[in-house]
């Protein structure tokens, strides 16, 4: 019995050292990227490299307020929001529809949801650019948001539509009997019920749109910019500009570890929705 | 999927049917927005197919199937087609043996899973673009972090990325460091689902943990990694940023996808036509693969899920 036990936490201890040395190798680039961003001159292009330095912020200073990253932070931000705003509140809407329909009639267009969230984005970037020319919206934030609005929009979907199912239906049965209408159903008895579901559907379309690249790298000019293509095209060449690029995209990377605290216990459903059950 | 096929069997005859012709209405917001900024521009570009149109030109010559037949007849088109193959092979077997060992690790651990958790996971959710500039700052000839190394003890590194052969390596490399958490944390929760009775029952009677991989792990999760390849197999078709910014398609075209060909059509030579043109191939290709696997999935697992 005793040896048994021995060797048990002889595996654990040798699985915990295992996934130790695999995860800090997995994190070099980004631990190597933070280190760049902190570092002098002097000291980011000895060979080999340092490790021990007198660490300074002023890239992270210099590529927020005299590069304008600023700038396309804000319009990042109001990229995400609007997305945000438009994609969870329509989204739902459809979810409860779907969650509520019968079975027959909702996975057909479960699935058709399912083949659109496959699209090759490719495909659709090429009218959009077009049709956005036509009408003079090239570099707006609307047509942007529009297109990151209707990309997110099956995946808003069939997440909210699994919150949904978990509320059980003789809710809405006793909402019916008492004389609630359908909107009043949703409105009063169900959606108050759904309220965490709404919150990472929000998170994740925040997430989803702040990352989003093509589109935004065809759809935005000088004036609305978002920040994964300013650092995309930010002095990707010229070595010296090295500390402030790892500075910026430290930088952009901070709020989504943020954000990935809030959700990381719904990660599963948010990332695998369909994959597992449930 | 499975979600689909629970059968809520009392929701006939309730109060509620009265009011199902309703439930039709909650559908238009969304619906509506998807028909005008996906389904319309997707039938324009049907449209733009058929034209010989340059960007800014003011001429649109309908040339019917043209663009197609042109495409098809070329050597790039074939040969991007075969790089996107070799990407995804490449890619989704690195992504399903580390996924694999990673979750089986971390479902065998008993304490400090939620922190490895997240922390592999990082790769996953941060920028695709950053990402991949944190990887091409490790690649970058002579001052990347490998080649500084190396250098270190005399060893002349490879051109990572300017090697035909090394920088479809690195790609590969790219979308696995970024795609692996993600094929991890689907087969973490599906091993987490699976029946613990049964592989308590194995392990009493004696089967390794080589055994009980093999006759009653993997097969339980066929369905899961079935549907998984697909989701992957269809993202290679959309993957673009990490070969935007690692390689651009280069070195010459030795790391040009569909994808990025599409690119350098439509938004660097602005022949929208032609480009348009091959966007329908690759969504002709996709739902190919969408129709096979759905196939698959329906027909062995359909009833048992």
């Amino acid at each position: 019995m005793k040896t048994r036990r021995m060797a048990r936490m002889r595996n654990q201890a040798l699985l915990f050292a295992a996934l130790t040395i695999f995860t800090f190798i997995n994190l070099v680039p980004l631990i190597w990227a933070a280190l760049t961003s902190v570092k002098n001159p002097a000291d980011a292009f000895t060979i080999p490299p340092t490790i021990f330095f007198q660490p300074t912020l002023e890239y992270h200073r210099e590529v927020w307020f005299a590069r304008g990253f600023l700038h396309y932070l804000v319009n990042s931000l109001i990229v995400s929001a609007g997305t945000v705003l438009i994609s969870v509140p329509i989204g739902s809407l459809a979810a409860y529809g779907l969650s509520r329909m019968q079975p027959r009639r909702a996975s057909p267009i479960l699935f058709g949801l399912f083949t659109i969230r496959m699209f090759p984005h490719m495909l659709l970037a090429i009218p959009f650019f077009v049709m956005g020319s036509f009408l003079k919206m090239i570099d707006t934030y609307p047509l942007l948001i529009l297109a990151l609005v209707a990309i997110n929009q099956p995946f808003t979907i069939w997440l909210m539509y699994s919150f949904f199912l978990d509320i059980p239906r003789d809710l809405d049965e006793a909402a019916a009997i008492d004389g609630c209408n359908l909107w009043q159903t949703f409105r009063i008895v169900i959606l108050p019920l759904v309220r965490p579901g709404l919150m990472v559907a929000a998170l994740f379309s925040l997430l989803l749109s702040y990352n989003e690249f093509l589109f935004a790298l065809v759809l935005t000019g000088i004036k609305t910019k978002t920040l994964p293509v300013a650092i995309a095209s930010f002095g990707g060449e010229d070595v010296s500009d090295w500390s402030i690029s790892a500075a910026g995209a430290i930088g952009i990377m901070l709020p989504i570890v943020v954000i990935m605290l809030f959700v990381q216990r719904h990660l599963v459903r948010g990332l695998t929705i369909g994959a597992v059950k449930g | 999927m499975n979600a689909l096929l629970r059968e809520p069997a009392r929701l006939k005859r309730s109060p509620v049917m009265r009011l199902q012709r309703g439930l039709w209405l909650f559908l238009v917001p969304s619906f509506g927005l998807m028909t005008l900024v996906l389904l319309w521009p997707l039938g324009y570009a049907a449209y733009l197919s058929t034209f010989d149109y340059y960007l800014g030109s003011r001429e649109m010559r309908f040339v019917g199937l043209a663009n197609y037949a042109q495409l098809l007849g070329e050597a790039r088109l074939w040969q991007s087609l075969w790089t996107t193959i070799v990407i995804a092979l490449g890619s989704v077997g690195v992504e399903f043996a580390l996924g694999f060992m990673l979750a089986f690790a971390l479902y065998r651990l008993t304490f400090s899973v939620r922190v490895f958790m997240i922390l592999l996971f990082l790769p996953h959710i941060i920028t695709p673009v950053v990402a991949t500039l944190f990887l091409k700052w490790i690649l970058t000839s002579n001052w990347g972090l490998i080649d500084a190394t190396l250098m270190t003890f005399n060893i002349g590194p490879p051109d990572w990325l300017g090697d035909p052969i090394w920088a479809k390596i690195c790609v590969i490399l790219a979308d696995a460091w970024i795609f692996t958490p993600f094929v991890m944390l689907v087969l973490y929760a599906a091993l987490q689902a699976l029946d613990q009775a049964q592989i308590e029952a194995a392990s009493i009677d004696g089967a390794d943990s080589w055994r009980l991989i093999r006759h009653i792990i993997l097969p339980s999760l066929a369905p899961v990694i079935v549907f998984t390849v697909s989701v992957r197999l269809m993202d290679v078709f959309r993957f673009f940023d990490a070969i935007y910014v690692l390689t651009g398609g280069g070195p010459g075209t030795a790391t040009e996808t569909v994808t990025m060909y599409t690119y350098q059509l439509g938004f660097q030579l602005l022949q929208v036509g032609k480009a348009s043109a091959l966007g329908i191939i690759t969504l002709l290709i996709v739902a190919a693969i969408i129709a096979t696997f759905s196939h698959i999935l329906q027909r062995g697992y359909g009833r048992s899920g």
